[in-house]
C-alpha cells in the first residue's frame, strides 16, 4: 500500500515516460483500441444472451394460452401448469426426480466429506491418486457409463430401479462434493478442533459441534451441487430408468423426441426456477464466485 | 517427503516417524475407503464387465455369447464403413466444438474477471445458472430459439437483416450450437478459475508501460491463462467425443456420433459385443486425449512456474 502510494507520487512529479501512455499515443491507435473494446463488449454480451435467452423463451412458451409452443406467447395463461398438475405421469416423474436427487445428495456428500476429511493433511501422492480415481467417471462419456451400468446391473437384475440411478448419479456428483469439501477444509482453522479435542471432546462430537458449524457454507454448496447434478442428469437415467422410475428430464426427452409439447415448456420452466433458487441460496450463503472457482 | 530427507543413521527416529504416519493414515484410509469402494463397485467392476463383453462372440439370436472369447466386436466396428465415417465425423465435430468453446470461454471468462460490481455478479450468475440447467431444457430451448420459425430467425427476418430464415437445426451447425450449450459454461469456469489467480494489477502495469489493451492481454494475461484453456479444451473435447443428446436432437440423421451408434447397437441392434467394443474404443480415445493434454499441461505447468519465479 505504502509503496504504491509512493509510486503514484513519483508519477505526479515526473512527466509521463517516453514509451507513450494513453494520452500520447496516436489517434488512430486509440480509435483502433476503442473499436476493439466495443467488439469485446458485444462479444461477451452476445455470449451472455446466448446462455440465458433460451430460458426467457422457454418460460414464455410455458405461459402460452394456445396448444402450440410459440414465442412470444399469444395470450398468457396458466392452463398448462394446471394440466401438468393433473398428469399422473409427470407427478410420478417429479417424485422420482426428487427421490433420486435426495439420495444422490446423501450418498455423494457423505463419500465426499469422508474422503476430503481423510486426505486433509495429505498432499503427497495418495491424495493425487484418490483425486484421480474420483475424477475419472466424470470424464467418461455419459452414454458409455449408461451402457456399462445398464449391461452390468441388468445381469444382477437391478436395472430400472431407483438405487441404481442414485448410484450412477453419485458417480458424477461425488468428485464435485469431494473437491468442494477439500477446498473448504483447506480454509478451515483446524486448531479450533484441536482445542475442542484438548478440552475432552470426542472426535465425532468435536467434528459435529466445532467443525461442521464453521464449514456450513461449504457443506451446503457441496450438497446443492450434488442435488442439481442429479436433478439435471438424463443420459444415464435414460438407459437406467424404466416406465415406473423415469425422472423429469427423461420424460421431457421422450416427449421432445416426438413433438414440441407445451408440458415440456412447463416442466423446463419449473426446473430452471428450481435451479435458480438453489444457485441463489448457495450464492447468498457461500458466495457465487467461490462456487465458480471451487468446482 | 522424499526418501532423501531421512538420514540412514537415525533409524530410531525414522521408525517413530513411520509409526506416527501409519496411525494417521490408518484413520485417513478409513475415511477415504468408502469413496474408493463405491468407485470400485459402481465404476471399475461394471466397466471391467463391459470390456469382458466386448471380447465375446457376436450372436444373432442373443445379445452376446456368454463365456466365449473373441475379437468379433472389434473386427465388426473396424470393418464397418458406417462406423468409420461416424468416427471421423465425431472427431471433427469434437474439434470444432472444442475450438469454439475455448474461444468463447476465454472471452467470457476475461469479461467476468475484468468486470466489477453488478455486471460481475450478473456474468457469474449467468454462467452458473446455465451450467446447472438440465441439458434437456437447454436443448429444448435451443430448438425454440434456432429453428427456422424460431425466435432468432423471426427477429433477423423481421428486422430485415436477412431475407430468408437461416437453417440452424437438423444440420451440423445445429448439432454444434446444441453441444456448445452443454460445454461452454464449463469452459468459462475452467478458464476463470485460472484467471482468478492472476494479479489484476499486472494488466495495469502493462498499460502504464505503454502496452495497448490487446497487447497487454496477449503478452501478460494469455500466457498465465494457458493451463485453464487446456482444461477447458479437455472438458469440451472429451464430452463432445462422447456426445449423444445434442447431435441426436438438433442434428439430422447424417450427424450421427459414435455415442449414438453405441446406444443403437445396444438397444436396437441388440448386438452387445459390438456395442461394448465401440464403447471401449470411444473411452480409449477420450483417455488418450486426456493423457496427451496432461503431458502438455505438465510441460506448461513447468513453464508457468518459471514465469512466476521470474516475476
Amino acid at each position: 500500500m505504502a509503496e504504491s502510494g509512493a509510486d503514484a507520487g513519483a508519477e505526479d512529479a515526473a512527466p509521463a515516460p517516453a514509451i507513450g501512455t494513453a494520452s500520447t499515443r496516436p489517434l488512430a491507435a486509440r480509435l483502433a483500441e476503442l473499436s476493439g473494446t466495443i467488439v469485446f463488449r458485444i462479444a461477451y454480451l452476445a455470449v451472455f444472451a446466448f446462455l440465458l435467452a433460451p430460458f426467457v423463451v422457454v418460460a414464455g412458451t410455458s405461459l402460452d394460452a394456445s396448444g402450440a409452443v410459440v414465442f412470444p406467447p399469444s395470450g398468457v395463461s396458466l392452463r398448462w401448469y394446471d394440466t401438468l398438475l393433473s398428469s399422473p405421469d409427470w407427478i410420478r416423474a417429479a417424485r422420482n426426480s426428487l427421490i433420486v436427487a435426495g439420495g444422490t445428495t446423501m450418498v455423494s456428500t457423505t463419500l465426499g466429506v469422508g474422503a476430503a476429511l481423510g486426505l486433509r493433511n495429505v498432499d503427497s501422492w495418495p491424495a493425487t491418486v484418490v483425486t484421480g480415481i474420483a475424477l475419472v467417471p466424470l470424464l467418461v462419456p455419459g452414454v458409455v457409463l449408461g451402457v456399462a451400468l445398464l449391461v452390468f446391473f441388468s445381469q444382477l437384475g437391478l436395472q430400472q430401479q431407483i438405487p441404481t440411478i442414485v448410484a450412477a448419479h453419485s458417480l458424477w456428483a461425488t468428485p464435485l462434493t469431494f473437491s468442494v469439501m477439500r477446498a473448504t477444509f483447506a480454509r478451515y482453522d483446524w486448531r479450533l478442533r484441536d482445542a475442542a479435542l484438548n478440552l475432552g471432546a470426542s472426535r465425532p462430537r468435536a467434528f459435529l459441534e466445532v467443525v461442521v458449524p464453521n464449514v456450513r457454507a461449504g457443506l451446503l454448496a457441496a450438497a446443492c451441487i450434488a442435488f442439481v447434478v442429479s436433478l439435471q442428469e438424463f443420459v444415464m437415467s435414460l438407459f437406467l430408468s424404466g416406465r415406473e422410475t423415469r425422472t423429469i428430464p427423461v420424460m421431457a426427452w421422450n416427449s421432445l423426441r416426438n413433438s414440441l409439447d407445451p408440458l415440456v415448456s412447463v416442466t423446463s420452466t419449473l426446473l430452471v426456477v428450481a435451479v435458480l433458487l438453489v444457485v441463489l441460496a448457495v450464492g447468498v450463503t457461500a458466495g457465487l464466485e467461490r462456487i465458480a472457482r471451487d468446482t | 517427503m522424499s526418501l532423501g530427507d531421512a538420514t540412514p543413521t537415525d533409524s530410531d527416529v525414522r521408525a517413530a516417524f513411520r509409526r506416527a504416519t501409519a496411525a494417521v493414515s490408518g484413520r485417513s484410509a478409513g475415511l477415504v475407503a468408502p469413496l474408493l469402494l463405491f468407485d470400485l463397485l459402481v465404476f471399475v467392476v461394471p466397466f471391467g464387465y463391459l470390456v469382458r463383453i466386448s471380447l465375446t462372440e457376436q450372436a444373432t439370436a442373443q445379445a452376446f455369447v456368454e463365456g466365449t472369447w473373441s475379437l468379433d466386436g472389434y473386427r465388426f466396428i473396424a470393418e464397418s464403413a458406417t462406423i468409420r465415417r461416424e468416427f471421423v465425423f465425431t472427431l471433427g465435430f469434437a474439434a470444432v466444438v472444442t475450438a469454439l468453446a475455448v474461444g468463447i470461454g476465454l472471452v467470457y471468462a476475461y469479461a467476468m474477471w475484468r468486470a466489477e460490481g453488478p455486471l460481475r455478479v450478473a456474468l457469474v450468475a449467468g454462467v452458473l445458472v446455465s451450467m446447472f440447467t438440465a441439458i434437456v431444457v437447454k436443448l429444448f430451448a435451443a430448438v425454440l430459439v434456432f429453428s427456422p420459425n424460431g425466435v432468432l430467425n423471426a427477429a433477423l427476418v423481421g428486422s430485415g437483416v436477412i431475407a430468408a430464415p437461416l437453417t440452424l437445426v437438423n444440420n451440423v451447425p445445429g448439432a454444434v450450437i446444441a453441444q456448445l450449450y452443454i460445454v461452454v459454461p464449463y469452459a468459462v469456469l475452467a478458464t476463470f478459475s485460472v484467471l482468478a489467480t492472476v494479479d489484476e494489477s499486472l494488466v495495469e502495469a502493462a498499460r502504464d508501460l505503454g502496452a495497448s489493451r490487446p497487447r497487454a492481454f496477449l503478452a501478460v494475461v494469455l500466457p498465465h491463462t494457458v493451463p485453464g484453456l487446456l482444461v477447458a479444451g479437455v472438458i469440451a473435447f472429451t464430452w463432445s467425443v462422447g456426445s449423444y443428446a445434442a447431435p441426436l436432437l438438433l442434428g439430422s440423421g447424417s450427424e450421427r456420433t459414435v455415442g449414438i451408434e453405441v446406444a443403437d447397437l445396444l438397444l436396437q441392434e441388440f448386438d452387445w459385443s459390438a456395442a461394448a467394443a465401440l464403447a471401449v474404443v470411444v473411452t480409449t480415445t477420450v483417455i488418450a486425449a486426456l493423457t496427451l493434454a496432461y503431458l502438455l499441461m505438465r510441460r506448461q505447468g513447468g513453464a508457468s512456474a518459471e514465469v512466476a519465479a521470474d516475476g
